[in-house]
């Protein structure tokens, strides 16, 4: 006998998720075509009917603790083929951050992340950081050069300030991200009944990262199919970015670490930047530098592409976008300024840069960015109980 | 009348392409018809062809021939005032249905020439039957949105109007509504008022229409035109002179108090739509729920409350949707308040799906689908509906403070038909049973208390749930008396805009009705018809056949069992004629005799199979025209011969083809049961059962039974046709030829 359940509408709810982005929630009739065209969702108790009307009568205690939101990846099959135009894609996407903002910590930050009026502020931040970093420098008006007088990022700011900065705010994003995911999972437990129990879950977190990797999911979509080469590029752009800083992160403090150690240092160790073009550490962040533009670039022209059928997304997608986009941008272009020795340009260009990466990680675990780890732990868990094979 | 014939063989439309057209105008001599009666015209629907006949008549010609295509078609060219005239259709029934140029293709053009003929000699030109002292005046029964628009409609087309009304005031259920849906423009405002007393003005200060108020029909005596309607005021009783009747009567809500799972009875905080519109129209648009009087912010709608279900209601009300997002609209007036309606499915037709949009659109106001299994107690006078099967949970609860039922229509024509037909029933078990029927059961408010021998009310329809629906779809605001016109929702669920509607609709056939009347023409489906029935009562044995199976009550009896016929309530099928074993009831072109004759003169060579077919005019007939324009094959061995109804079917016609040694006889009527089609109730069903005691002629002639068969077409079935006919062709050959035929 199924347990009887007590359904309480929330209002307030209902048009939150409206004012998220999903304008078109009402419109829903329950058909059942969003579930049946969707390639993705399970066969039994669907997705993404059941989450619209829990979505219209905000009953978010149904939508957040479930792995399903997740399961979906948007690929905007329901959206074009909804006869009402309710556009699923949008409502869940809207959820989706809704649930982000529901489990992250502080929660402060997570709705601030989510509201346009807050943009300003949470650039301010890193903005006010760094301006104080450079003008205790004295770097605001007497940028060092190297001594072949070259342009040099780590004379304008040195390393270690940038770490001292980084290091931080990286754990704070992965603390809070842990957090969050773990509130996620704790409650994916309770709603679902579940006795908590560790047995297999490794296997079940590769069997994910193989599916991520892979990216074999975005394969099932028809609407929305070349998605799979933006989101790869982009990906995969950032993995190869994350090899870079990691390697970056040795040639710096390598000599001084082996030193330290007693032992002698490895030539390939370049100490502090920039390195030279030739070097293969710059072939990779050159190479992942243009492959994440390219794929950010196919995202924002794919949305565009798709627009009709499955929406052009709402403030929460286009902040993380532009996020990107800036981030690629001006790393690019400050590699190129500084090679061409254009100094006006180049400092201000690199100091964006600072800001923007700033933003990406400090903001990691309120912004789009979290939907890597929270879906990855949704299909973990939706293998865990067997709604997935 | 001397007869002198003009037959008119058209060579169009491919007819001379199959038919020998020279040997088929020597087969048509004969007797009184010479060579010279006998043309013909390469398109005789041409104004050529048109003159030649009337030339002719000119020339003294009063009984034309036609042979061309259908008599569904070219009415309008081959229409001859003054003259009988007989159609012959050998455009579908030969040219496009038979091999060209055959033998056998020019027998079956032959034989349907010789028919037309033989029926044109028996046939007389009809005198309309007009009725003196008629009134033209209308009797509208029912004082709601539905009876004053009729009322209104009628008098705005010149017509006195009586209205009578059983409360103390006119409006009706409108009277309780605090708003209603707009009826053209579903944007802004979402709920307009219903101006009712507006149109309750307008009707009381028509000097066309007299109101009577708290008053019932006593008496509904005569016929349309001549009807004397008794009218009781307050125990003082009036009778005046109507030509016809529209019945308003409207509905009742269905009883709530047999919906105690959904809470009604159990809790105050459970109303029923109506009572939820005496509260907002009470609270002003504010909802104030009955148990505490405090403003209602949750408020649950349970649709289709006891409707769709066949304990309760069977059908769909099909305004309580509408109705309950309109209502969710009032409870939205705060913006705090949520209105959540649990549905199976919302049934919001034709345009009323935008205000169904518009509703949804609203985030206070949620919907879900939902198998609501109960009611139950929330404490502080709230209450959980309980429900399963939904996608809030396959069991779930929602809490609250007020809980809406839509229940549906009854309408007020059900309690007088229940009663009626337990009546029937009990009398079956003999008078003792009858009386204590009587005592036992109460007695219901009557409508229209008709003094005819069929009884008093509209009688019940099996799958109209007590509606006073049409016999068929067709036909709109007929019920099965003629001259009474059911609008609104005593003849089907509706809202207030389709009563409107509906009542224009009923009020302009009591028009139509009057005016048919009054020119003795029979009212639909016959409206062109001015033969009416001519019983040669010298000859009735008073069996009451005709009177009890006359499917719109228009034969009355006297004492001693001879029927008298009201003419201006019968519509022409001949139902009568098939009936009466004396085979005394005959029209002026439509009589056993004719049809009979028609039959007699088929040429039935020894070597061949010929089979009759009679078919149903309205429904087999014009299937039969539709194969033929889909130039689908018939067997050369049938001859079809056209009824009104088949509840004209006379068995002595069965008789007389097998003695002359037709090989098969064939019924081919319309739908019956289910999904009924007759245009008169039950033609094709009394046909059949008629047709159940032909096996005693049969045996009495020594025949196979199987030899006779009935079969049901309706009129999109064209296709179905060929195999059905081809079958049956193909069993009386195996049975073999009639051993009548050498005689």
């Amino acid at each position: 006998m199924a347990q009887e359940t007590i359904a309480s509408p929330d209002l307030k709810f209902v048009n939150d998720v409206i004012k998220g982005g999903g304008e078109s929630l009402k419109k829903c009739y329950q058909c059942a075509t969003c579930s049946v065209v969707c390639n993705l969702t399970p066969d039994s108790t669907p997705f993404p009917r059941k989450e619209m009307l829990y979505a219209q009568w905000g009953l978010k205690d149904k939508l957040f603790p479930n792995p399903d939101i997740w399961l979906c990846h948007q690929c905007s099959d329901c959206t074009a083929y909804c006869p009402r135009g309710a556009k699923p894609g949008e409502v869940l996407n809207a959820v989706r951050k809704m649930s982000i903002e529901h489990y992250s910590v502080p929660s402060f930050l997570g709705r601030a992340v989510g509201s346009r009026q807050y943009l300003v502020l949470l650039l301010a931040i890193p903005a006010a950081i760094f301006l104080i970093i450079l003008a205790s420098l004295g770097h605001l008006s007497n940028v060092p050069r190297t001594g072949g007088g070259q342009i040099s990022y780590h004379e304008f700011l040195p390393s270690l300030y940038i770490d001292s900065v980084f290091v931080p705010v990286a754990l704070f994003a992965v603390i809070c991200l842990a957090i969050g995911v773990s509130r996620y999972w704790k409650d994916m437990v309770r709603a679902s009944g579940l006795r908590p129990s560790q047995g297999g879950i490794a296997n079940l977190i590769s069997a994910t990262i193989y599916e991520i990797l892979s990216h074999k999911r975005f394969e099932k979509c028809n609407v929305t199919k070349e998605r799979k080469i933006s989101h790869f590029l982009v990906f995969y752009s950032f993995i190869g970015l994350a090899i870079t800083t990691a390697w970056a992160v040795a040639y710096l403090y390598g000599p001084s670490i082996m030193k330290f150690l007693g032992l002698k240092p490895f030539s390939w160790m370049l100490g502090p930047s920039p390195y030279p073009l030739t070097d293969p550490l710059k072939w990779l962040a050159n190479a992942s530098a243009l492959a994440l533009l390219t794929g950010i670039t196919l995202v924002v022209v794919y949305r565009y592409r798709n627009k009709e059928k499955s929406g052009l997304g709402g403030y929460y997608d286009w902040l993380f976008i532009l996020v990107v986009y800036s981030i690629a941008a001006t790393g690019i272009l400050a590699e190129l300024f500084r090679l061409a020795d254009i100094a006006i340009l180049a400092y201000p260009v690199y100091f964006i840069h600072l800001v923007v990466v700033f933003f990406l990680f400090a903001y990691a675990p309120f912004s789009k960015m979290a939907h890597m780890v929270y879906r990855a732990t949704a299909m973990v868990f939706a293998k865990h109980i067997q709604r997935e094979p | 009348m001397e007869k002198k014939y003009g037959v008119y063989i058209c060579k169009g439309c491919g007819i001379a392409g199959a038919i020998d057209i020279e040997k088929l105008a020597k087969a048509a001599k004969s007797g009184a018809i010479k060579e010279e009666n006998i043309k013909t015209h390469d398109i005789m629907c041409s104004p050529g062809g048109i003159q030649m006949v009337k030339d002719d008549m000119k020339g003294g010609v009063n009984t034309i021939i036609i042979a061309a295509c259908s008599p569904r078609v070219k009415y309008e060219e081959f229409d001859f005032p003054g003259a009988v005239t007989e159609r012959v259709n050998i455009r579908e029934f030969v040219a496009w249905t038979q091999p060209p140029m055959t033998d056998e293709t020019q027998s079956v053009a032959e034989d349907y020439v010789i028919m037309g003929i033989a029926k044109a000699q028996r046939a007389e030109l009809p005198e309309p039957a007009v009725l003196e002292n008629l009134s033209r005046d209308i009797l509208v029964i029912g004082g709601g949105i539905t009876g004053m628009t009729a009322a209104l409609d009628a008098a705005k087309a010149g017509y006195k109007v009586i209205l009578v009304e059983k409360e103390l005031q006119l409006g009706g259920f409108a009277n309780k509504l605090y708003k209603k849906i707009p009826t053209r423009d579903f944007k802004e405002p979402l709920i307009v008022d219903t101006e009712v007393e507006k149109i309750i003005k307008e009707v009381e200060s028509n000097p066309n229409i007299k109101v009577y108020k708290s008053s019932k029909v006593e008496k509904t005596k005569g016929q349309p035109g001549l009807y004397e309607v008794t009218i009781s005021t307050n125990g003082s009783s009036e009778t005046v002179k109507i030509g016809a009747i529209v019945l308003a009567a409207g509905w009742i809500p269905y009883d709530a108090s047999k919906l105690g799972y959904l809470g009604y009875g159990v809790s105050k905080n459970v109303v029923t739509n109506i009572e939820f519109e005496e509260l907002a129209k009470k609270g002003k648009g504010k909802i104030f729920r009955p148990s505490d009087g405090k403003e209602a912010k949750k408020v649950a709608f349970i649709q289709c409350a006891g409707q769709r279900n066949p304990d309760y209601l069977p059908y769909c009300s099909s305004m309580c949707c509408a109705t309950s997002l309109k209502q969710a609209r009032y409870v939205r007036q705060n913006a705090d308040a949520l209105a959540m309606i649990f549905y199976i499915d919302i049934r919001t037709p034709g345009r009323l799906e935008s205000f169904y949009r518009e509703a949804q659109n609203d985030p206070g106001i949620m919907l879900t689908k939902a198998d609501v299994t109960g009611v139950s107690d929330a404490g502080n006078g709230n209450l959980f509906v309980e429900m399963e099967n939904s996608l809030l949970g396959e069991k779930a609860k929602v809490e609250a403070d007020l809980v809406v039922l839509a229940t549906g229509m009854v309408p007020a024509t059900r309690a007088p038909q229940e009663y009626l037909d337990g009546l029937t029933q009990a009398a079956t078990k003999g008078d003792d049973a009858k009386k204590a029927y009587i005592e036992s059961t109460p007695k219901p408010e009557f409508i229209l208390n008709l003094d005819y021998r069929q009884g008093p009310e509209i009688p019940s329809l099996e799958g109209a749930y007590g509606f006073a629906d049409s016999n068929f779809i067709c036909f709109q605001y007929e019920t099965r008396r003629t001259g009474v016109y059911a609008a609104g929702c005593v003849r089907q669920p509706m809202n207030m805009t389709e009563a409107q509607e509906d009542a224009a609709g009923a009020a302009f056939k009591a028009i139509q009705c009057i005016d048919h009347v009054a020119r003795g023409v029979a009212v639909h489906p016959r409206a062109w018809d001015l033969t009416f029935p001519d019983p040669q009562l010298i000859r009735c044995t008073a069996c009451k056949r005709c009177t009890e199976e006359c499917p719109f009550g228009a034969i009355e009896e006297d004492e001693k069992g001879i029927p008298t016929y009201m003419l201006s309530r019968c519509r022409r099928c001949g139902t009568c004629m098939g009936a009466c074993p004396e085979r005394i009831v005959s029209f002026k072109d439509y009589s056993v005799d004719i049809i009979g004759s028609m039959i007699k003169s088929v040429d039935v060579p020894e070597e061949e199979f010929r089979i009759i077919a009679l078919v149903c005019e309205n429904d087999a007939y014009p299937a039969l025209d539709t194969l033929a324009l889909h130039r689908k094959s018939i067997d050369p061995s049938i001859r079809f011969i056209p009824l009104r109804c088949l509840g004209g079917m006379n068995l002595v016609w069965i008789a007389d083809a097998f003695s002359k040694g037709i090989d098969g006889f064939l019924l081919l009527g319309c739908k019956f049961g289910e999904n009924y089609q007759c245009h008169f109730i039950k033609g094709s069903e009394l046909a059949n059962y008629r047709f159940s005691k032909v096996g005693e002629t049969l045996d009495r002639l020594q025949l196979e039974s199987e030899r006779v068969t009935m079969m049901q077409v309706a009129i999109d079935e064209y296709h179905k046709l060929p195999e059905m006919i081809n079958q049956f062709v193909e069993r009386v050959k195996e049975i073999g030829h009639n051993p009548f035929k050498e005689f």
